[in-house]
């Protein structure tokens, strides 16, 4: 006979997840596999001639790689000579600085900084966060899309993503030619809600670039590494191909970051009988030694190898602590969906929203789930008075700020009105005033008309051909009454010539001021130190239009 | 994909592969970044945009400074004049060193050799310096037109060290 007890546990959505023991010969296993390197480091006349127990001759491409550009070597020797668990005690503790650890860190070799990270509970890898994270205060990233690629539905949601806090937005696309429109359209949108927001779209890599040049994205994110040479490869890149593309971005002016993940290797196939965290180690200090100002990480779209295993939800922990701790901008993950339980979802998300990291989520679902085109994400539109309140709460900052349903309405019409007179003025396929109406009080794309799709892509087609960039689209806005729009997209495009958002962590304020880790690196040195929520700022997270007040009784 | 799912499809593909990671000799190659003029820009004087905007210009010459949104209005400024230019990275990567990022200021260093390199081209030598997409002599052809067409002193460097490397790894285009 059944357990009754057991019956109903076994129908919780928590035992609908699935899990796996540790097989730590294919790399199933968080941390610490037995064929892990012991660390190590010799230097003869500044080249490394040993790095984590392998000589140089046995070194792989990666290897090679994360040898001569990824380690500080001045004093490599000394702090891999330091006590794993000393050096832990001091990336914790709050008295010592940042940056006296960041010296530390980034003269570590992958496997020292894994040993030294896999000394922490989780609380102290959150101390270590607070303090490690790069920008002083922390902020949070959208994903922008829909199962239609509908553009105007995208412009609104993006309007309604910044208006509400998110000072990045990613999207990416249904159907691969429509990229531009998708581009376009949360490019503009995003700016009616809150000049300032970067926005990218999500594409194969020459494309994303493509879209970048022409003015139509702000940055780019999708730029993928691996912790093992054939992964690498299987990857389609090389080290060397993708900071040769990391320095294209920069030279058209325009913010990158990498991206990578505990897990990818697993799912790949090629793990070498590594642990997660040690393959992400070896990411992260390709991404540094590639120049990259920061990465996208904590597993992202293989959450499910990590979740799967003991302690994979602390990995994904310990890898956002080494990207910052390597001086890294950390958007940290908490974005593709891994399980069927809120509970699950929420402790997951605690370990990043708590200490607060560059980007809490890469992204935040600003549609329903059946919109996200990345594969769902943790976070939906039907979770935002669930953040706000969980932010008001626990007194954090999570990027997000309550809102005022007219002032979605408001921002939504405009942002579709605005895409509108843009595709008029362009001669692209007809935006009718029926399509801006259900736009602006849609809550997904089952909400919108559906769109002649052919007609949208041959369009698509055309915009490239005829060289559409960025500043056709401000006068397209200007020439149709929308200058408020117009100038700010012509402010995003004026980022590009001055480069200061290359920097660490950048984001803007709706000023267009750059924020930095170089004009706000973070000094936190323990309690009332470091970012602190401002009164005036309390007041605007604590200020939710459900709570009563005494005056209403 | 339900994560268990997933998972053995993981599992399946990580028993189909065991055992096929290839080994092969390290390599004795050295890096040596080429480094830029002496330190004028740090930190202070961050944003460049914003603090020092008469000393940053375009990659077309316009004076940031001067910039205006009445001049997209008639013309004026055109999508070409919102490029960044070499000299502005150069700044950027010296501010970046001031706050001991020498990384990132390499890779702003190769992108200011890079700001003459049309798009086109730059993108065809990424898919080039993709794996198996080149042969060495490819490669360093590669390395020697942007030395000697684009003066990319850096990134020839950096190209031809790539080549050098995949060799050794058997990451070339077999010929």
């Amino acid at each position: 006979m059944r357990s009754k007890r057991f019956e109903v546990l076994g129908a919780r959505p928590v035992n609908q997840d699935g899990y796996v023991t540790e097989w730590p010969e294919v790399g199933l296993i968080a941390v610490d596999a037995p064929a892990d390197p012991k660390p190590s480091i010799k230097i003869e006349n500044g080249v490394v001639v040993e790095m984590d127990g392998k000589k140089r001759a046995d070194f792989d491409m990666l290897d090679i790689f994360i040898a001569d550009y990824g380690i500080r070597l001045d004093n490599a020797e000394q702090v891999n000579a330091i006590d794993s668990l000393e050096l832990a005690q001091r990336m914790v503790d709050f008295r010592v600085p940042r940056a006296e650890v960041v010296k530390l860190t980034t003269a570590m070799t992958p496997a020292k900084i894994t040993e030294v990270v896999n000394k922490m509970t989780v609380l102290e890898m959150m101390m270590a966060c607070t303090k490690m994270r790069s920008r002083l205060f922390p902020a949070n990233q959208a994903h922008v899309t829909n199962v239609r690629d509908n553009p105007v539905q995208l412009a609104a949601d993006a309007a309604e993503g910044s208006l509400r806090g998110f000072a990045e937005e990613e999207t990416t696309v249904g159907i691969v030619r429509y990229a531009p429109f998708n581009a376009i359209a949360i490019m503009v949108g995003s700016q009616v809600g809150r000049p300032g927001i970067l926005t990218q779209c999500a594409v194969e890599e020459a494309t994303e670039l493509e879209l970048g040049m022409r003015g139509f994205t702000a940055y780019a994110e999708t730029v993928s590494v691996y912790g093992t040479e054939q992964v690498f490869m299987d990857g389609d890149d090389t080290p060397w191909s993708k900071s040769f593309l990391a320095s294209c971005y920069a030279s058209r002016g325009l913010k990158m970051r990498f991206t990578s993940g505990t897990g990818s290797e697993v799912q790949m196939g090629f793990a070498e009988g590594k642990s997660m965290l040690y393959l992400e180690a070896r990411c992260l200090y390709v991404a540094k030694g590639a120049g990259s100002q920061g990465i996208q990480n904590g597993s992202v779209s293989c959450v499910g190898v990590p979740a799967a295993v003991p302690g994979g939800i602390r990995a994904i922990l310990a890898e956002n602590l080494i990207a910052m701790s390597l001086d890294l901008e950390c958007a940290s993950s908490n974005d593709q969906s891994f399980t069927h339980s809120d509970l699950r979802r929420v402790a997951r998300t605690l370990m990043q929203l708590v200490p607060g990291t560059d980007f809490i989520c890469s992204g935040y679902s600003s549609t329903p789930n059946y919109d996200n085109m990345f594969a769902g994400s943790n976070w939906d539109a039907e979770d935002y008075d669930d953040w706000l309140i969980i932010q008001r709460d626990l007194k954090v900052d999570g990027g997000l700020v309550p809102v005022l349903e007219e002032d979605v309405v408001r921002v939504r019409n405009h942002a579709a009105k605005a895409i509108q007179a843009i595709f008029r003025e362009l001669g692209l396929p007809e935006i009718t005033d029926e399509e801006v109406e259900a736009a602006t009080y849609a809550h997904g794309s089952e909400d919108m008309p559906k769109r002649n799709v052919v007609e949208d892509l041959k369009a698509t087609d055309e915009l490239m051909k005829r060289g559409i960039t960025g500043v056709d689209l401000v006068t397209a806005l200007d020439r149709s009454g929308f200058d408020d729009v117009a100038t700010s997209v012509y402010n995003m495009l004026k980022q590009r010539v001055s480069g200061d958002y290359l920097h660490t962590s950048a984001i803007l304020d709706d000023n267009f001021h750059v924020m930095s880790a170089v004009n706000y690196p973070n000094d936190y040195l323990g309690p009332k130190t470091g970012y602190q929520i401002t009164d005036e700022k309390w007041d605007q997270l604590k200020n939710i239009p459900q709570a009563i007040s005494p005056e209403e009784i | 994909m339900e994560s268990e799912e997933l998972i053995r499809q993981v599992m399946a593909e990580v028993m189909a592969k065991l055992g096929s990671d290839q080994v092969a000799p390290g390599s004795t190659i050295t890096a040596a970044a080429a480094k830029g003029a002496s330190a004028r820009m740090d930190a202070t004087k961050y944003p460049l945009g914003e603090k020092v905007p008469d000393q940053i210009r375009s990659a077309s010459g316009k004076k940031l400074s001067e910039f205006s949104f009445d001049k997209v209005r008639s013309g004026e400024l055109t999508s070409d004049d919102f490029r960044i230019a070499p000299e502005t990275l150069e700044m950027q990567a010296e501010v970046a060193e001031s706050v001991d990022r020498d990384s990132l200021g390499r890779n702003m260093r190769r992108a200011a050799e890079l700001v003459k390199v049309p798009d086109d081209e730059l993108l065809e030598i990424y898919n080039a310096l993709r794996p198996y997409r080149s042969t060495k002599a490819e490669l360093y052809a590669i390395a020697d037109k942007l030395e000697n067409e684009y003066g990319c002193k850096v990134n020839a460097k950096f190209i031809r060290e790539a080549a050098d490397v995949y060799e050794l790894r058997g990451r070339l285009k077999s010929e």
